[in-house]
């Protein structure tokens, strides 16, 4: 790039061209006048590197003068404006958009009208439907984990004090995952010498089939699932619980003894912590009389006293229990700090996907943010009312899946907060803490919940 | 039963106080810098690459005697009679072992000093031959080094990058 | 621990032998520790050092002594100030140099800078270790600041070669000294907000409460020193029991453990933090005005033959040096006491019966320097 690019360039202090006068230079430099009262220190004007023309800046402003008046940077000023204008520009969105769900019945009217005009078999616009719908679904956790992959960055950079990717694309490294996942892509496919190949090939695939399988019956909103399924609950338990085979594979097929280590770990967590995560959920089934996630967030509408709204986080106690434990037992299927044990960096190198290179790596890390997504999804679900507004007068602004959308990105946060501050569990006491702490509790506020529904009917 | 119970809201507070932590901290300006587009000036005095001024150089051999790592290297230049004069022929330093301790520019008797240190802090070789860096009678500050393969002596290009101004300082 | 057990059904169970380095993620360098483990328990730990070895004791005896200093840097790379301090102490016994008032306490400004900056590095990889990947960087952000007053004062940011026989290579100014001032300031509540994000953390307490218990009879005798010492309940302080630099003139309290566990060493640590910043609060208030460089060091020292010994807290312990002169211009022999070498020595011991888990958690605690252990 040409210097002349950059506009606001002032007088750069001029190198010092010939030997005589180089001496001098820093001397005169180094005699700032005293100023009697400690005036506010302004900010260093940009000076830009002779050689390249990239930005100099001026050594470095601590952390002692920039905390200080944060308000004073125009940087700090400009991410806040951003921040609004994103959140403003996604409401805007939402509103323009409105109910998804309203397509859905003029879409298959559409095809079924067409069907016949074309003299299709009856089947096939249905078929056309359920392709539509199956596309649609399997963006949900591939977007997400996109999304999440950057978000992630971005959240754990400021919690550190950091910028986090901020070069891709242009807006913040938006873009960031997306040349991760291209890189991804190009790089080789190495699979170990000492690996059993076809085990070590087929895990990936294994543990990220049932994560996208897992979203079908999901519902995102009102009229707005893949598959209305009577039974939904109990199908995305069964299959997030496949996927601890595709660990296991991947533990035992690298052939290392730090993925086999990092598998059996994981197995032996997965499966503890399915109990609690399970009998938390218990009590919104005996509250919502329905294994049906789109019945269970229906069950939830309505408000208390007109104000508070009819969340089962809010029924006391025993709402509140299920949903901690429903969080922790989620943190921990998901593989992730402070429960990411199978794949604890500093001991295991890195668990079962130590020996794991370019796509097949990404998709262990796609199926961890889909896992991620869906436990979100269901807590949303589950506890926060679904596609319900959180007060009363806000009912009907926006639309339900946008109002699931917020309470899902809420919950995500949440995720990346716990893995940001805390420290790794160790395995024993991991496995302690589940079998003789959140199941015992989980039992607790079955019966605590039962007692309610006998009280109540 | 009391006890229990303080345990977990004991340890249930103890983990909120963490998460405030890093809440707090998400709010406050980042630190960092975005480094190969924005770059930070060392501070005046820094020990970055090594400069050195033909010109100035009187061939005392001091810097070659203070250097810990002996990875100075010069040779008196001669008149036409033969004999020694107060000039450096050649000059050489080998980055490769340079240790970045400022032994020989203090030991430097010149004013200004005849080798010093920059505030280059990126430098960066792509083989051998680039650093082992050599000075004569007309080369600049930042020396040239010696292509093996191609016999000849090159400049490095965009080695010095962090500034073109030159600090040297005098004690 | 018994071997191989039998197990039920005629089936055997074996033992595994996990090479942990010399490039795993925890190690903190190139270390090497060839564990035998049965399930998640070790039964046999061996340490392996010497993949950085660079013969540094024998280099020295090829160069000058202010050239030794350059080399001490490059030991324990995380506290080079303590290195310098060390060796120009045993050298200016042999040459029997007095210090300038003001460059005692610039020495021992910089040594507790440098102790704080140890520290903070040893706070965030011990997070890294446990998981807790916040902590790090919060560490690494004060460090860099400390790092800053390094590279003001001196111009580098890791080997100094600041303390040199007789003083200190530059006299600092006022700005830096406000500078410093303004770190501590920063400093002291971040210190707090460590306690809150890592020490009392429950699940960080749970990892290193009673894990790798070394007790104070075991800490002795396996010659450790430091805060992994003093994390056993010694209180023993090179400043304290023998005082250099002056630091008999500094009012410090010399934090020890109870039970020896990681989370005693642990927080010794962050307490010897808290009295490092007191130290130099006070050497900041009483400094001396006057020259940094003492008189009659030549610029090719030749002390007479003749030995010595001196030590100085450093950062991971008890850092020691012993010079034997010859008359030359060269020591004739260096030793050092490298504490981070004695205190490795002990994991064969304290390792067998932990979990591999806690593996990761004792090896941070005692917190080595592989630059320094095998010098």
């Amino acid at each position: 790039m040409s210097e002349d690019a950059k506009d606001p360039k002032p007088e750069a202090p001029k190198p010092v061209p010939e030997t005589t006068t180089a001496a001098a230079a820093p001397a005169a430099a180094a005699k700032p006048a005293a100023p009697a009262k400690p005036a506010p220190k302004p900010l260093p004007t940009p000076v830009y590197n002779e050689a390249d023309g990239r930005l100099l800046k001026e050594r470095r402003l601590w952390p002692t003068d920039m905390w200080r008046d944060p308000w004073s940077q125009p940087r700090y000023r400009m991410a806040w404006v951003k921040l609004i204008v994103l959140v403003a520009v996604a409401l805007g969105a939402a509103l323009l958009l409105g109910e998804v769900g309203r397509f859905a019945v003029p879409v298959t009217s559409f095809l079924l009208e067409k069907g016949a005009a074309y003299g299709l078999p009856a089947w096939a616009p249905g078929l056309v439907w359920a392709l539509v719908k199956i596309v649609l679904v399997l963006h949900v956790p591939l977007l997400s984990a996109l999304v999440f992959v950057w978000w992630e960055r971005k959240i754990s950079a400021h919690m550190q004090s950091r910028l986090g990717p901020m070069y891709v694309g242009g807006f913040h490294g938006w873009l960031q995952t997306v040349a991760d996942g291209i890189k991804l892509l190009l790089k080789e496919n190495i699979t170990p010498t000492a690996a059993d190949t076809w085990v070590h090939r087929l895990a990936p695939a294994v543990v990220v089939a049932p994560a996208l399988l897992a979203f079908a019956p999901v519902s995102f909103g009102k009229d707005l699932s893949a598959a209305d399924l009577d039974v939904g609950l109990v199908y995305v338990f069964a299959m997030a619980g496949v996927s601890v085979v595709g660990i296991m594979m991947a533990g035992w097929g690298s052939g290392n003894k730090y993925s086999l280590l990092g598998g059996l770990r994981s197995a032996a967590q997965l499966v503890s912590y399915e109990l609690p995560r399970m009998f938390a959920v218990i009590p919104v089934i005996m509250f919502a009389e329905s294994l049906n996630l789109a019945d269970i967030g229906a069950a939830q509408g309505g408000y208390w006293f007109g104000v508070l709204p009819r969340w089962f986080i809010f029924y006391p106690v025993v709402g509140q229990l299920s949903f901690l434990i429903f969080l922790i037992a989620s943190v921990a299927e998901t593989n992730r700090i402070p429960f990411d044990l199978p794949e604890a960096e500093s001991e295991l190198v890195a668990g079962f996907h130590t020996e794991y290179s370019g796509m097949k790596f990404s998709l262990f890390f796609l199926a961890e943010y889909a896992y991620m997504t869906l436990a979100c999804c269901l807590a949303a679900a589950f506890f926060l009312g679904g596609g319900t507004a959180p007060l009363s007068f806000l009912d009907g602004f926006l639309p339900s899946w946008a109002w699931f959308l917020g309470k899902v990105l809420a919950l995500v946060f949440c995720f990346l907060w716990f893995r940001w501050t805390f420290p790794r569990f160790r395995v024993d006491r991991l496995m302690d803490f589940n079998w003789k702490f959140l199941l015992p509790w989980s039992f607790a506020n079955i019966a605590l919940a039962g007692l309610y529904v006998m009280v109540l009917s | 039963m009391t006890e229990y119970f303080s345990e977990v809201f004991g340890s249930f507070f103890a983990i909120l106080k963490g998460l405030r932590v890093t809440f707090v901290t998400m709010f406050k300006p980042a630190v960092t810098v975005e480094y190969p587009t924005e770059k930070l000036v060392p501070y005046s005095g820094f020990r970055g690459a090594l400069l050195f001024d033909a010109e100035t150089c009187i061939s005392c051999n001091q810097c070659v005697k203070a250097c810990p790592s002996s990875c100075i290297a010069l040779e008196n230049a001669t008149n036409e009679a033969g004999k020694k004069v107060a000039k450096v022929a050649w000059y050489s330093i080998d980055f490769g072992k340079c240790n970045f301790c400022r032994l020989c520019e203090e030991a430097c008797p010149t004013k200004p000093k005849a080798v010093w240190h920059s505030k280059d802090y990126e430098l960066t070789f792509f083989r051998r031959d680039e650093m082992v860096r050599c000075w004569k009678k007309g080369f600049d500050f930042v020396g040239l080094y010696w292509d093996r393969g191609a016999q000849e002596f090159k400049k490095p290009e965009g080695q010095v990058q962090i500034q073109t101004v030159q600090e040297r300082f005098q004690y | 621990m018994s071997s191989t057990q039998p197990l039920p059904h005629g089936l055997k169970s074996d033992q595994l032998f996990v090479n942990l380095g010399p490039q795993h993620p925890s190690t903190h360098g190139v270390l090497r520790v060839g564990l035998t483990i049965e399930g998640e328990i070790v039964v046999k730990a061996v340490p392996d050092v010497g993949y950085l070895h660079r013969g540094t004791e024998k280099l020295a005896e090829l160069r000058g002594y202010p050239q030794c200093v350059v080399i001490s840097d490059r030991w324990d790379y995380l506290s080079a100030m303590n290195n310098n301090l060390m060796f120009c102490l045993a050298a200016e016994k042999l040459l029997k140099v007095e210090v300038p008032e003001r460059a005692q306490h610039l020495r021992v400004v910089m040594c507790e800078l440098n102790r704080i900056a140890s520290h903070l590095l040893f706070f965030g990889t011990y997070g890294i270790d446990l998981g807790a990947f916040t902590a790090f960087l919060h560490a690494f952000r004060e460090r860099e600041m400390v790092l800053d007053l390094f590279e003001m004062s001196c111009g580098a940011r890791l080997t100094y070669n600041y303390i040199r026989l007789g003083g200190v290579m530059k006299d600092v100014d006022a700005a830096w000294l406000a500078k410093c001032r303004e770190f501590i300031e920063f400093f002291k509540p971040r210190l707090k907000e460590y306690d809150d994000l890592l020490s009392f953390n429950p699940i960080f307490l749970d990892r290193t409460k009673g894990v790798g218990r070394i007790s104070a009879k075991q800490a002795v005798a396996w010659a450790l020193s430091g805060p992994n010492l003093r994390g056993s309940g010694v209180s023993y302080d090179a400043r304290k029991f023998e005082p250099y630099c002056g630091y008999e003139k500094y009012d410090f309290e010399v934090p020890v453990g109870k039970d020896g566990d990681c989370w005693d060493r642990y927080y010794c640590r962050v307490l010897e933090m808290h009295q490092s910043v007191r130290i130099i609060e006070a050497a900041l208030g009483m400094m001396a005005e006057g020259p940094v460089m003492g008189k009659g060091v030549a610029k090719v020292p030749k002390p007479p033959p003749g030995e010595a010994y001196a030590h100085v807290e450093g950062a991971r312990g008890d850092l020691g040096c012993h010079l034997v002169a010859d008359g030359n211009a060269s020591p004739y022999r260096m030793h050092i006491r490298a504490p981070s070498f004695i205190n490795l020595a002990i994991l064969q011991e304290m390792l067998v019966g932990e979990r591999m888990s806690d593996v990761i958690a004792i090896l941070g605690s005692i917190d080595i320097v592989l630059g320094e252990v095998d010098r």
